[in-house]
């Protein structure tokens, strides 16, 4: 029982983490390699509302997202949008911008590990005699929105089917008039946003320390590889199945080996089907 | 030539001379107020390098309020210089710190080195750059591993500039976690541990001795788990602890995700005390705030007396609130305490050896006997490793406190505990 109530709990916290870094590629082609650093950017932002501007909770996490909606903007419009097309600059100019936030932040005193957020509800409850804190089970609950929010904005709003539009085919989009750069922009803020989102909903179990940004990205990029770079719906699949096997190996096998698992899927899935589990624009790509 | 020339001329010379010995004199007056330079090779962005680059600035601080250090005849003041070596952020090469320690001495001009490198691999490849420098160092954080003051013993010639001056792991184990362990066994019948360590090589190696010595004296281990460094959920870990009745679940991890670790286990009402041999995050005085006190009950070990409150020597107390006035917080690592000490260690060497010479002021090192912040302070002359003991009229003493209504509660050794081990409400029947 521990497995399915932990698998599920670990799942959506992959899910969470990813979703934003597949956003930005399935639309922009853009991979945000900064996805890290702007995780942890939100947590310290959170904590500096909180604590050195003593603004209410739900507020500094409202205002911390509104920015991370522009910072994601200012990202594209003044850094990515002069390297757009050329995968390899697109990748270095993130990584870049992603490194030099980090360093930047402690450089700037956040360094350490009594940097928290507070959880939303305090306490724990029991399934079927399994522990649990309200903290995990929010964790769920907001995972399940955000995935309902994603497959609602992409098939029943405008700039939704705009985006999914620009994913399938971007030639044939910008022809029907939708506007490649200002769609880039709208998916790098939303990136940010979600980036910003899970990192609230996550970061209160732990701590915000500035080396997380490279766990975040590491897990983001296998759950993408393995859904198939660009497909959100692949990225929640592949995060159910990472965060399920992730915890039998813990359960199972040794502990030792939970990072290995992110990592041995993004081997086998490049040597199996480098498309991913979803991936069907590059596995066309591929057959061509 | 007449008398009045002959005057003329003599002033002249007198003048002359008098205007000549000016940069000489300059250079006398240069010479006595030249800084005797400390070089501090840290990873500054980590507990383990801040806190000691804080200690040593403030021991630095106040040897020059008063006066300085004698050398010889003159009295000459320290200055330190802290260089970052990274050394323990993941990825960064043991060459980078190498590098800084070779700035150090080069650029920098350091007299010494102290404090770090503060990553054991780092420190170890170092020895060989002080040695071929000779530049007499004193390591204060950090570096826990035999092998250092080994290779101190087994090649003295080469080694003797190296000195370390806080604990080392084989001692931490025998002389102060399983002594601690058996007094929790005779105090509450506790006998079933469960180990959880970090997947680095100290904490796989203390895990491992740990359990055969806790096996060998009457300790039940139920189970080890070795976790990656930056794992975010002990959940599965902690089940199995509490399903196999697990009563103290023994912790080695220097990451700062132990913090969820001891987050998860309150939450989970784990029956069995957390034991931290080494747990970073729960070391700093910050940490009760930082879990909102559910770290409370959490037992930590950091290391040296000094770090936490307690009454060791009469400089204890006098160091914690030097620091806490200095830093506006208690001393927050291992290598706090033994990096203050470490000033105060070399101006007694040098005051001693009357010279800043690295061969006389390791002589006068080994003879290094004095009351210090974590007791008595004496180096092991053949492999200049600091004498430890649990009284500290004897040698260095450790510290294992525990969080009790949000104070560090020093519990062992016994000699110095301001304090009795609690268990957590949920244990208790």
């Amino acid at each position: 029982m521990h497995i399915l109530i932990y698998g599920i709990i670990n799942s959506f916290a992959l899910a969470l983490m990813a979703i934003g870094f597949t956003l930005v590629y399935g639309i922009s082609r853009l991979p945000n390699f900064a996805h890290g650093a702007l995780y942890v950017v939100t947590g310290f932002l959170v904590w500096s509302f909180l604590h050195l501007l003593k603004v209410h909770y739900i507020l500094a996490i409202l205002l911390s997202l509104v920015i991370m909606a522009m910072v994601g903007a200012m990202i594209y419009r003044f850094i990515l949008i002069r390297v757009r097309g050329m995968a390899t600059s697109e990748i270095i100019a993130s990584y870049a911008l992603g490194l030099a936030i980090l360093e930047a932040l402690r450089w700037g005193g956040f360094k350490g590990m009594t940097y928290t957020l507070p959880v939303f509800i305090e306490g724990s409850i029991n399934i079927s005699g399994i522990p649990v804190d309200l903290q995990r089970i929010i964790v769920i609950g907001i995972g399940i929105i955000v995935v309902t929010f994603m497959w609602l904005f992409t098939h029943y709003n405008k700039i939704g089917l705009a985006l999914r539009g620009m994913a399938q085919d971007e030639h044939a989009a910008i022809m029907l008039g939708i506007d490649s750069d200002w769609m880039a922009v709208i998916a790098m803020s939303l990136g940010s946003i979600l980036a910003g989102l899970s990192s609230i909903v996550l970061l209160p179990l732990g701590n915000i320390v500035v080396e997380a940004g490279y766990n975040v990205l590491i897990l983001s990029i296998a759950v993408c590889i393995v859904g198939g770079l660009g497909s959100w719906v692949g990225a929640v699949l592949a995060a159910f199945m990472i965060g399920f096997v992730q915890i039998i190996t813990v359960a199972y096998i040794q502990s030792h080996f939970h990072m290995v698992v992110a990592l041995l899927a993004i081997i086998i899935t490049l040597i199996v089907k480098p498309s991913g589990l979803f991936g069907k624009q590059k596995e066309l790509e591929e057959r061509v | 030539m007449n008398r009045k020339h002959l005057w003329k001329w003599a002033c002249v010379l007198f003048l002359l001379i008098g205007l000549m010995s000016i940069p000489f004199l300059g250079l006398d007056v240069a010479e006595a107020q030249k800084p005797i330079v400390l070089g501090a090779p840290l990873s500054t962005a980590f507990l383990y390098g801040w806190d000691s680059e804080r200690a040593i600035k403030l021991a630095v601080e106040e040897i020059n309020a008063k006066g300085g250090v004698t050398v010889g005849k003159e009295k000459r003041p320290f200055k330190v210089e802290v260089m970052d070596t990274r050394d323990l952020e993941p990825g960064v090469p043991v060459s980078d710190a190498l590098l800084v320690v070779e700035k150090l001495i080069l650029e920098k001009e350091a007299d010494f080195i102290v404090g770090g490198p503060v990553r054991s691999e780092a420190a170890l490849a170092a020895m060989d750059l002080l040695s071929k420098y000779k530049k007499v160092s004193i390591l204060s954080t950090g570096v826990l591993t035999p092998l250092y003051h080994k290779r101190v013993g087994d090649e003295y010639e080469k080694f003797k500039y190296c000195f370390r001056i806080t604990g080392e792991v084989v001692w931490m184990v025998t002389g102060e976690f399983i002594p601690c362990l058996m007094d929790i066994k005779a105090k509450y019948g506790l006998n079933k541990l469960f180990i959880m360590v970090q997947d680095v090589a100290h904490a796989r190696a203390g895990g491992d001795i740990v359990e055969k010595m806790a096996k060998e004296r009457g300790w039940e281990v139920l189970g080890k788990e070795v976790y990656p460094t930056g794992t975010t959920d002990y959940s599965v870990g902690l089940i199995k602890a509490k399903k196999d009745n697990a009563q103290v679940i023994l912790i080695w991890m220097d990451m700062p995700e132990t913090s969820i670790l001891l987050k998860q286990w309150y939450d989970m009402k784990v029956p069995a005390l957390p034991f931290g041999t080494i747990i970073s995050a729960a070391e700093q005085p910050g940490f009760w705030k930082a879990t909102e006190g559910k770290g409370e009950y959490c037992l930590a070990s950091v290391v040296n007396a000094g770090n936490a409150p307690s009454k060791a020597t009469p400089w204890t107390m006098r160091f914690v609130e030097a620091y806490q006035k200095r830093w506006g917080l208690e001393p927050e690592g291992y290598g706090t305490s033994t990096s203050y000490m470490t000033p105060y260690v070399l101006k007694d060497a040098i005051e001693r050896a009357g010279s800043l010479k690295s061969d006389d002021v390791v002589t006068a090192l080994e003879k290094t006997d004095m009351m210090g912040v974590y007791g008595r302070i004496k180096f092991n002359p053949k492999n200049h490793q600091i004498i430890p003991s649990i009284d500290p009229n004897e040698g260095a003493v450790g510290t294992i406190f525990q969080w009790q209504a949000g104070k560090r509660i020093t519990v062992f050794p016994p000699k110095i505990a301001m304090g009795e081990i609690k268990l957590p409400p949920w244990m208790k029947k």
